[in-house]
């Protein structure tokens, strides 16, 4: 590969003057115009029940109340895995906070007081709150017609049961494989539900005309797959995708919440009914905690058999997820997991069971990590737990079982070319392994926690990228793509690849945020794989505007077209030095010929990206034949952490993370993305914690009570490693990296409370209160466990 | 977003004229002075009200005056004007670290000291310091001024003895040679209610005083603890005991922000270095 | 509804509101002025901090009628010369990324630094402590304030 320019480069990103200076606009920012519409929304109050009454009327006859809404005007399903959901509870209503009715009306307060004149008579239903109860085969069926749902091939529901997807993985035999065992541990690690929380919260607004043309705008992850479930969802009235538009602005954060659909359907689906005014919804910091989705909450048992020298013989893994109301997007996690729960290791002999339970809890949904980071705390923890016993270092039997390039994944494909054992080396050399670190202070105890870094983008065989790319006659460039930048830096990355192939400064390139209508399809900014699958398809977009550039130059001009490259802003020649023809004298009005006509015309490139190699098709009971993952990212980390003995608070001294990014496009975004993520993952097991009551309503739904980390909350140091073996199909070798960055958060901290205290946590989260407890009683919990 | 139900805003000049205007409206309006709570409850309807009487056009409410035996903070005088304060930081060094653990910047610019108290959480920062300095809350109604002890202040959770015609005039703090702190239990570094809280007092003469927050319903003297730690010489089998006097003493909940257990924990430790860095601070202080 | 006048980025403004009416609404609704956003709606996050008087507030605990005869700035009054030196910073060091944050936090360093040109880095993090950034991690906000002070120690 030449040297590159563009690639490589910490570039500031493109869009950071207009954040800065508080210029951009998100959706919440967008005019609208006089006769924007606002809607309250009317909420269950009962986490499983049947609705007998639903009386709209005196809210109806409210002054200024234009409409009000329920299941009965949109009878309609709407899912992105599995159709489960309606868009207004209809005759049941599953989790508290689930939408019942919409008023509309010209103002905010209107809306608000209207809403609360409607009545709605429950008759409660037996209330699941708990995924090891929902599993039994006595209790209350909370979705009847299961058996009946739409969904995924991939998926297997169980109909009459709780249970929305089962997903098992069999490979070699671990009976066999923990016969052959020296030692087997086996344990259980709860996680419970985690809330995004990005600093903006749902926004949607939804326009209908009077032509029936539906415009959405959304604070979106997915414009392209929302606009496709709102076209099949409404298909009933009439409308078909090109009917509908879906505007995406640039999103305040997102983690996973604002991907698939949840509160934009009410948009689209209200706007239908008050043509030519457009309609807001946002949600309120309470709504974004109960009504969006959360992270699935998870109970893990894993059994793993090893050898005395280290060599890991068998995994049983068999985990109980926690979907609340809804698996449409949940149970794909879920799946997800079940095809990957061996961490990052060579195992032979395989059994993994990942079951996803619907319960009374608000719906859960794709939250940054998409399962990886829950699993991971118990298997991160449970080898470091092995390793103490056999007494091998931690990162010794780490490295031991690591897994290489070729080695065969849980599903029976080849595992991708990795820098795994480079990431170990680099974190152990950086966080100085094996020097025990003392504190000064009597009170403190300082500890070191390790864990491996391991994820693969979960999307379907089929989800794709696309791009154009086009010039102006300054020799600028827009990029038209519908990846949405949430903060990663999406944009800047783009502009980077298509500057490499296309000689252009950044300066000179814009790429521009979704719409559904002007830009080409993606399937969503999930899974931390747009640098990968839309970086392939700038990437080709760019390789056939400079087709076009050398087709029309060559044969204008009569110049050799494999001669031709392009530096500075140019084409040029390598057969004829002193050629050089600027890109603006030609990419939009062409190139003069001898006869004076004119060659050629604007510039457009256009590429797609499809992974043709995967395969979602397998053995329902064993998971093997298909290729339902296209790669995965790995990497390491480590923590050196003080604990004060009496207090239990915890203080982060100094984190070092690596991962193999096969290429970092912007380094300085790849660093803040560790930076970022490891906050964020350091934040859920310190002390993010959601609670409900016995009736299924959150107690917290805001940041007084629900914490999320602060300027104080820092570790002191923070050390990026960015590992680069090459993904062979990556955009110059580039794999996604936005999603691992906070996965080793969990196991980290509790691998370094065991080493500081000689406590083991097997719950998270792990707040000071639990550490400081647990220490307090350490006498009698070290009996029971180690 | 934004409040639903509609009131009246009035902006008094002088004290007079609110108090006129809270005998029209008595029971039905509420005073507004950095709206940092009110504006919160008002929003998610935790409170109606006709009229709002906001305090911040009485210019006599907004002074930090020291005399020679007290220092006067007046009802409109915020956190971080007491923060900045030269005076406060000298002469009422527990307040004045309480102060910097109430909330955040922005919360700080705008809240009172004053409207913290009329809030009266049990979560109060502010309260232990006032508690410790046997504060006195100057209060007015249209006939009378008169001087509340902060002892007889907190009522309830949420409750004062404030009557509804009154208004907030001043706290006054005597001022006494003395040190100490204000030990906060939050969740994490950055801003959150206290789960516990210790208020510490020490002077020269081994007079000993503490008082609580966030583990019972109101804030309060530790008087139990204050009696049997009176002019003794400290050493460890002492706070031993006294940590278990702590306990007796306290009444702390479980609750989503923290376990009984744990709060009941933590004041023993809070106390206990709290207490000990005081000492140190404290000249003749030995342990 | 009642008439209030006030100083909003340097310019005087004369408007008419109902007395529930919060400040960080009319700024955004009737006044066009978008950079503060809401994050929480109950001062918890920081995102709708604006200067009033040149201290930073929380404008959706603050009602419009209460800024009457005073002064506004926002991050478009902040921006009005050209972005600040910590503003520069802050973009040069990719401090932000989804930028829902920026706003209030360069409203808060704003704050800080006129009160206190010479922070240390405690005081830095004390300040911004009630600015809540989901995406950073903080420490590329931390470092581009601290690059600010360090360069005029170095002036």
């Amino acid at each position: 590969m030449n040297k590159l320019r563009h690639v490589g480069k910490p570039y500031v990103r493109i869009d950071g003057k207009e954040k800065i200076s508080g210029a951009t606009r998100y959706t919440e920012d967008i005019e609208f115009g006089p006769n924007l519409h606002y809607v309250a929304i009317v909420e269950s109050s009962e986490a499983h029940a049947k609705i007998l009454k639903l009386d709209v009327s005196e809210a109806k006859k409210y002054p200024g109340v234009v409409g009000v809404f329920t299941a009965q005007d949109f009878p309609y399903k709407f899912g992105l895995y599995m159709k489960d959901r309606f868009i207004f509870a209809m005759d049941t209503v599953k989790y508290v906070g689930q939408q019942i009715a919409a008023v509309v009306a010209r103002d905010v307060k209107t809306a608000k007081r209207a809403a609360k004149l409607i009545k709605v008579e429950y008759e409660p239903l037996t209330a699941i709150f708990d995924q090891m109860e929902s599993i039994k085969e006595t209790v209350p069926r909370i979705h009847p017609k299961l058996g009946e749902y739409e969904h995924v091939p991939w998926f297997f529901p169980q109909a009459n049961t709780n249970i929305a997807h089962w997903r098992k993985t069999r490979r070699g035999d671990v009976v066999k494989g923990f016969d052959e065992a020296d030692f087997v541990l086996e344990d259980t690690y709860t996680v419970p539900r985690y809330a995004h929380c990005p600093l903006e919260t749902h926004a949607a607004v939804g326009l209908c005309d009077l032509s029936d043309r539906l415009t959405i705008w959304a604070s979106s992850q997915s414009p392209h797959t929302q606009r496709n479930l709102f076209a099949e969802s409404l298909a009933p009235l009439g409308f078909s995708h090109k009917d509908i538009r879906v505007i995406a602005p640039p999103i305040g954060g997102g983690f996973g919440g604002k991907a698939g659909v949840s509160m934009e359907i009410l948009a689209a689906a209200i706007a239908t009914k008050v043509k030519g005014n457009p309609v807001k919804i946002i949600w309120s910091r309470e709504q974004e905690f109960y009504n969006t989705s959360q992270r699935l909450g998870v109970k893990a048992k894993i059994k793993i058999g090893v050898k005395n020298d280290g060599t890991f013989t068998a995994i049983d893994h068999k985990l109980y997820w926690d979907t609340g109301a809804s698996a449409e997007y949940g149970a794909n996690v879920v799946n997800a997991v079940g095809l990957s729960a061996i961490g990052p290791y060579r195992f032979q002999n395989i059994s993994i069971d990942s079951v996803c339970l619907y319960t009374n809890l608000p719906p859960c949904g794709a939250y940054r990590g998409f399962g990886y980071s829950e699993f991971m705390f118990g298997l991160e923890s449970h080898i470091t737990r092995i390793a103490d016993h056999l007494k091998i270092d931690p990162v010794e039997i780490r490295k031991k079982n690591a897994i290489k390039e070729n080695d065969i994944l849980a599903y029976g494909v080849k595992m991708n070319p990795n820098g795994l054992i480079k990431c170990i080396d680099e974190v152990a050399k950086e966080i100085e392994w094996n020097k025990k670190v003392t504190s000064n202070d009597p009170n403190k105890e300082v500890g070191k926690g390790f864990s491996l870094i391991w994820k693969a983008p979960a999307m379907p065989p089929n989800a794709s990228s696309a791009a154009f790319l086009k010039f102006s006659e300054d020799g600028s460039v827009n990029i038209l793509v519908s990846g949405m930048d949430m903060g990663q830096g999406y944009l800047t990355v783009m502009a980077q690849i298509a500057a490499e192939i296309l000689a252009v400064p950044i300066t000179k390139i814009r790429t521009e945020t979704p719409d559904t209508d002007r830009n080409p399809y993606e399937w969503q900014t999930v899974a931390s794989h747009v640098t990968w699958s839309c970086g392939n398809a700038v990437r080709k977009a760019a390789i056939d505007a400079r087709e076009q550039i050398f087709d029309v130059v060559a044969r204008t001009l009569y110049l050799p077209k494999d001669m031709l490259f392009l530096e500075d802003e140019s084409v040029k020649c390598r057969t004829k030095p002193d050629f050089k023809l600027p890109l603006k004298d030609f990419v939009i009005n062409g190139i003069q010929a001898e006869d004076f006509s004119f060659k050629g015309g604007p510039i457009m490139g256009h590429g797609i990206f499809m992974p043709e190699f995967a395969s979602a098709n397998s053995d329902p009971e064993t998971s093997q034949g298909g290729h339902p993952n296209v790669h995965y990212t790995v990497g390491a980390a480590a923590i050196t952490m003080s604990i004060d003995k009496e207090s239990g608070e915890m203080h982060v001294l100094k984190a070092v993370e690596a991962i193999d990014v096969g290429k970092a496009i912007n380094p300085s975004l790849v660093k803040g993305q560790i930076t970022g993520g490891l906050l964020q993952g350091l934040a859920t097991v310190l002390y993010e914690d959601m609670r409900f009551n016995d009736k299924g309503k959150m107690l917290n739904p805001n940041f007084t009570d629900y914490k999320i980390p602060t300027s104080k909350d820092v570790p002191d140091e923070i050390v990026p490693i960015i590992v680069e073996v090459p993904q062979p199909d990556g955009p110059f070798g580039a794999r996604g990296v936005g999603e691992h960055t906070m996965i080793p958060a969990a196991p980290m901290i509790a691998n370094a409370v065991k080493d500081a205290l000689g406590v083991r946590i097997k719950s998270m989260p792990i707040t000071k209160e639990k550490v400081a407890l647990a220490n307090l009683k350490k006498g009698e919990l070290n009996a029971k466990t180690f | 977003m934004g409040i639903i139900n509609d009131f009246e805003y009035k902006k008094p000049k002088n004290i007079k004229e609110a108090l006129q205007l809270l005998a029209e409206k008595r029971g039905k309006s509420k005073i507004l002075a950095g709206g940092t709570d009110l504006i919160v409850y008002l929003k998610e309807e935790l409170l109606k009200t006709e009229l709002v009487i906001d305090l911040k056009g009485i210019e006599e409410l907004n002074n930090i005056k020291v005399e020679k035996d007290k220092v006067i903070i007046g009802a409109g005088v915020t956190f971080t004007e007491l923060i900045e304060s030269q005076e406060i930081q000298k002469k009422l060094p527990i307040l004045w670290e309480a102060c910097k653990k109430v909330a955040s910047v922005g919360i700080r610019n705008r809240a009172t000291l004053a409207g913290n108290i009329c809030s009266a959480v049990p979560s109060i920062d502010s309260a232990p310091a006032l508690l410790v300095y046997d504060a006195e809350i100057v209060v007015q109604n249209a006939t009378e001024k008169k001087n509340v002890s902060i002892h007889n202040w907190f009522t309830g959770p949420k409750k004062t003895i404030l009557a509804s015609d009154e208004i907030v005039i001043s706290i006054n703090i005597p001022l006494s040679k003395h040190t100490g702190g204000y030990e906060k239990l939050g969740r994490y570094q950055g801003e959150d209610l206290a789960q516990a809280g210790i208020g510490i007092l020490v002077d020269s003469v081994k007079n000993y005083r503490f008082a609580s927050c966030a583990v019972g319903p109101v804030p309060k003297r530790l008087y139990k603890l204050e009696e049997y730690l009176q002019g003794k010489e400290i050493n460890e089998e002492i706070l031993a005991k006294a940590g278990d006097i702590i306990s007796d003493e306290i009444s702390p909940i479980s609750d989503i922000r923290s376990s009984a257990e744990y709060r009941t924990h933590m004041m023993k430790v809070m106390f206990n270095r709290g207490f000990k860095k005081a000492l140190t601070s404290m000249k003749g202080g030995r342990l | 509804m009642k008439q209030i006048t006030f100083k909003l980025n340097n310019e005087i403004r004369s408007i008419y509101v109902e007395p529930e009416e919060i400040l960080l609404d009319v700024l955004r609704e009737k006044l066009g002025v978008k950079s503060p956003k809401c994050g929480c709606d109950r001062g918890d996050c920081g995102a709708c901090a604006v200067l009033l008087d040149g201290r930073s507030v929380r404008s959706c605990l603050v009602l419009a009628i209460e800024v009457d005869g005073h002064e506004i700035v926002t991050v478009e009054g902040i921006s009005q010369a050209g972005l600040t030196k910590v503003q520069q910073s802050m973009l040069d060091n990719n401090a932000f990324q989804c930028g829902f944050c920026a706003p209030g936090i360069v409203v808060t360093t704003t704050e800080l630094l006129e009160h206190n040109p010479r922070p240390t880095m405690e005081e830095i993090k004390e300040a911004l402590s009630g600015n809540l950034c989901r995406c950073s991690g903080y420490l590329p906000i931390l470092e581009s304030v601290q690059h600010v002070v360090e360069e005029a120690d170095n002036e």
